[in-house]
């Protein structure tokens, strides 16, 4: 007798009874006599399962603070006991315990609605399923995630929340990342009893950036929270009851907040999706590429989503101590300007101003040509404001190696301070304005500025009712503020101590004073941030050895790299003599200062400003196309990664003017990145280290005493426009429609 | 209008290399006969002349000049399969089973692109500026 034949006799025997049972289990999603009437199975459920888990790993790394430890409870969540501390929720403690609970309207940095109902779990005696969302913990409560009655609530929600949902999934752009869509598949019934109409909602216009279907709304409510709470625009709201019920801006409006985009990602379902990206692609058939914003100096995590050679979207990645897991609009959605405008061959304008393609070999050629009948003095080079680290070294270097130390970062101003870091960066860190209870803002708006710092302010105001001062041309806030002057003499008033708001600093515990870099070019720079020392030393509480309350808050993602790297001029007025000026990238100079006889190269990835003066063009890849190291302003160092291939016959910027200074004949020592980051580390160590926040050792103390007499010009706005500040923002079409409808005028 | 070069079926494999060296020659004449016709076919008159054309095709042979053995390592038989896909090449190009951008990107343009160096001085560079003035990436 064989194997098979026994076998099949085993089959034969056992299957007599339940065929389906020994050998051939599958899973299903169906609806089981069990489930249909919970209460009599969980009573027969009754014998106490003993706790002899495994111990579980929390979701999604989830960490528990005690901050007290005489304020933990126990509580069990599917017989696992669990230690937490007081306060937290029922939803919480089985995320601790590893459980995830499905969710529509919960949102950990939003408030609690408790209006979907999804979380339900049952907990012993009580009477009902509970939100689990909602609940607080109490000690020694029995949670139960997997019980039947758990199972049939979460079915029941399913079978309502899907009876007004339409079935459109297969156009739906939220369509494989929907969590309707996931939950209905893990937690919904098999079929459902509904056969009326369904219900339709008209949609809203949100503006450009916006794109609602609102018929396919589950009223979680996440984007209402998401606007009044952390965007602080009363734009959104809930409008009518039961099946009437709406999310909707009350009166025919935009929805306007730099952080608008956001509740695109905080929406469960797709009736808040991207416009434009509508329609262009399924996530599933995008590649996705961990990196790094640089249109501020904030340095959000982003991740680029591409397909081929094209960048789909970006969407944020989450950073507890930068951008937590929010992006502003303009980070969001200005991707399409890398399409746009884009330079991919080099090219040299001829006797007849036209511009003529030529080869890389000609065009260096040229270039070295002219560079060495300039003279070492004449000779000028400005690192544009989306630089990396890596490219603006390489520019030190090949100028040194020219003769002249005439090299500087656009934004830094005529004469940077690069000699104190802590003169020129975030000392606080931007998670660390959280902890302070006064705000300073000295010329900086930082709304317009750096949206992701700000939201960081109005949450800590949101919080601790921290008290603003801002000193600085009339300007919109998201939160409470005092408008304390327009100009440096409230600045001085206030270091003398003839200011009410003195008696704020004075007061406060973690004081924190923020100066934007707008400050930089004004003529009178070093008086200004003499008389912000002399507020530092006036009052002790600002910065002291376990708090450090100066901050500078930079504007471009190439600030803090150049000074830190040591880009600062020989001369201020070194451009206005110059022979010879190689743009890298710089387009916001001010192009009328260049003599009409010197040779101008700009390289660069976009046709803009700088280019209608350039002599030759030597086309650059985006920020997108390379890797590069970007401090931010906090003074700390990220990487970005190629997403896309460079357009063209574009070539990174590092390599251009290594290329160059071998054509040029001061050959630079290093081919790799790896060779340039060598030499970075000799010059900037702390640019290696990265995502690590290097702190500024020395104190503003140590600076020499300023003979510069403040000026009473009044503070000016530093970014005009929040939606096109740098070159590829300014090739967006989508960027040059937000300006139009929602800049504020 | 079949396919149809009966001289050069590859049969079974060569035995020595002067065999295989004579199926390459066989090869290579084949194809310069195919050239007037390739020429008509895909309007090549203005791009290029059939001497260049010759020419083009006969530095793809030299490419694989250095191939000496017939049979290559665990009994490959190189110069066969290389013959054999200059063949299909041939047979694909003749029988109209290509595009005309197909012909110009390989055989007239060549590898090295539209845009090429008159004066390459590249006795004295570094191959960092070789590769960079190639392509991005190395």
């Amino acid at each position: 007798m064989g194997l098979g034949v026994l076998a099949s006799r085993a089959t034969r025997l056992s299957g007599r009874g339940n065929p389906s049972r020994s050998l051939f289990y599958v899973r299903t999603i169906v609806t089981k006599p069990e489930l249909q009437s919970p209460e009599a199975s969980s009573a027969a459920a009754a014998p106490e399962p003993t706790p002899d888990l495994p111990p579980r790993t929390p979701l999604g790394g989830a960490r528990v603070h005690f901050p007290n430890p005489d304020d933990a409870i126990e509580v069990f969540v599917d017989g696992y006991p669990v230690k937490i501390p007081k306060g937290m929720t029922v939803l919480q403690a089985c995320e601790v315990a590893g459980v995830d609970i499905p969710r529509f309207c919960y949102h950990n940095r939003l408030s609690i609605a408790g209006n979907c109902r999804m979380c339900l779990v049952e907990v012993e005696k009580s009477p009902k399923p509970v939100a689990s969302c909602a609940m607080p913990a109490l000690p020694g409560m029995k949670i139960k995630t997997d019980t039947p009655i758990a199972k049939k609530a979460r079915e029941g929600v399913m079978e309502f929340l899907l009876m007004n949902h339409p079935l459109d999934c297969p156009i739906c752009d939220q369509g494989g990342e929907c969590d309707l869509q996931d939950q209905s598949m893990a937690f919904g019934s098999d079929r459902g009893r509904f056969t009326e109409v369904k219900r339709s909602v008209v949609d809203k216009n949100l503006g450009p950036l916006v794109k609602t279907v609102m018929t396919r709304c589950i009223q979680c409510t996440r984007c209402v929270r998401f606007a009044t709470e952390i965007a602080g625009v009363q734009d959104l709201g809930m409008l009518g009851r039961g099946s009437g019920e709406e999310i909707g801006t009350y009166v025919e409006k935009l929805m306007t907040s730099e952080l608008s985009g956001n509740v695109i990602d905080i929406c469960p379902v797709g009736a808040l999706t991207s416009k434009p990206f509508a329609f262009k692609a399924r996530n599933w058939e995008l590649k996705g590429t961990e990196t790094i914003d640089v249109t501020d100096a904030v340095g959000s995590n982003i991740r680029i989503d591409s397909r081929g050679p094209e960048v789909m979207r970006i969407l944020p990645r989450l950073n507890e101590d930068i951008n937590e897991e929010w992006i502003s609009d303009k980070t969001r959605f200005f991707y399409d300007g890398l399409k746009r405008q884009r330079l991919n061959d080099p090219m040299i304008r001829g006797a007849d101003g036209r511009f003529k393609v030529v080869s890389w070999r000609d065009a260096l050629a040229v270039v070295a040509e002219v560079l060495h009948q300039a003279k070492a003095k004449e000779v000028v080079g400005v690192a544009g404001k989306l630089s990396d680290a890596e490219s603006m070294m390489a520019l030190k270097d090949f100028l040194n190696r020219m003769g002249t130390n005439n090299v500087w970062c656009e934004g830094n101003g005529p004469n940077p301070n690069a000699d104190l870091r802590s003169g020129y960066i975030m000392n606080t860190g931007i998670s660390g304005l959280e902890k302070a209870d006064t705000f300073l803002l000295v010329g900086t708006q930082p709304r317009v500025e750096a949206a992701m710092v700000n939201a960081r302010i109005r949450k800590t105001v949101r919080a601790t009712n921290a008290k603003v001062g801002y000193i600085g041309p009339p300007t919109d806030f998201n939160y409470d503020h005092q408008h304390l002057g327009t100009g440096p003499e409230t600045l001085l008033q206030i270091a003398e101590g003839r200011h009410p708001f003195c008696s704020e600093i004075s007061n406060a515990k973690n004081p924190a004073i923020i100066v934007g870099a707008g400050v930089f070019e004004r003529e009178d720079k070093d008086a200004i941030f003499a008389a912000v020392d002399t507020i530092v030393k006036k009052y002790g509480n600002v910065v002291r050895p376990d708090w450090n309350g100066f901050n500078v808050l930079l504007l471009n993602a190439a600030q803090a790299a150049a000074l830190d790297l040591g880009l600062v001029p020989e001369s201020s007025e070194s451009i206005e003599t110059a022979k010879f000026v190689y743009l890298m990238g710089a387009d916001d100079i001010n192009l009328d200062k260049i003599p009409n006889d010197a040779f101008v190269v700009y390289q660069g990835h976009h046709g803009d400003r700088s280019v209608y003066r350039a002599n030759v063009i030597l086309p650059a890849s985006a920020f997108s196309e390379k890797e590069g190291t970007y401090e931010n302003t906090e003074g700390c160092p990220q990487q970005t990664l190629p997403a896309v291939p460079t357009v063209g016959d574009a070539r990174d910027d590092w390599k251009i003017i290594r290329a160059l200074s071998e054509v040029a004949g001061v050959r630079l020592p290093y081919d790799t990145v790896s060779g340039i980051r060598s030499r970075i580390r000799t010059v900037a160590p702390n640019l290696l280290s990265l995502e690590e926040r290097e702190q500024a050792t020395f104190a503003a103390s140590l600076k020499p005493e300023v003979k510069q007499k403040i000026s009473s010009t009044p503070f000016k706005a530093a970014v005009e426009n929040f939606y096109m500040t740098d070159p590829i923002t300014r090739a967006s079409k989508i960027m040059a429609q937000c300006s139009a409808l929602l800049a504020k005028k | 209008m079949a396919f149809r070069l009966t001289g050069v079926r590859v049969a079974a494999n060569s035995g020595s290399l002067e065999e295989a060296r004579g199926r390459v020659f066989e090869f290579f004449k084949s194809a310069c006969r195919s050239i007037p016709q390739i020429m008509e076919i895909y309007n090549l008159h203005d791009v290029i002349s059939e001497s260049q054309l010759r020419s083009n095709i006969a530095s793809q042979f030299r490419r694989n000049a250095h191939i000496t053995n017939p049979k290559g390592g665990r009994g490959l038989q190189v110069i066969d399969m290389l013959v054999f896909k200059g063949m299909e090449e041939l047979g694909n190009i003749v029988e109209h089973a290509k595009q005309r951008h197909h012909i110009i990107g390989q055989y007239v343009v060549g590898q090295h692109g539209l845009v090429q160096d008159l004066n390459p001085k590249d006795d004295a560079i570094s191959p960092f500026l070789n590769n960079f003035y190639k392509t991005n990436y190395s």
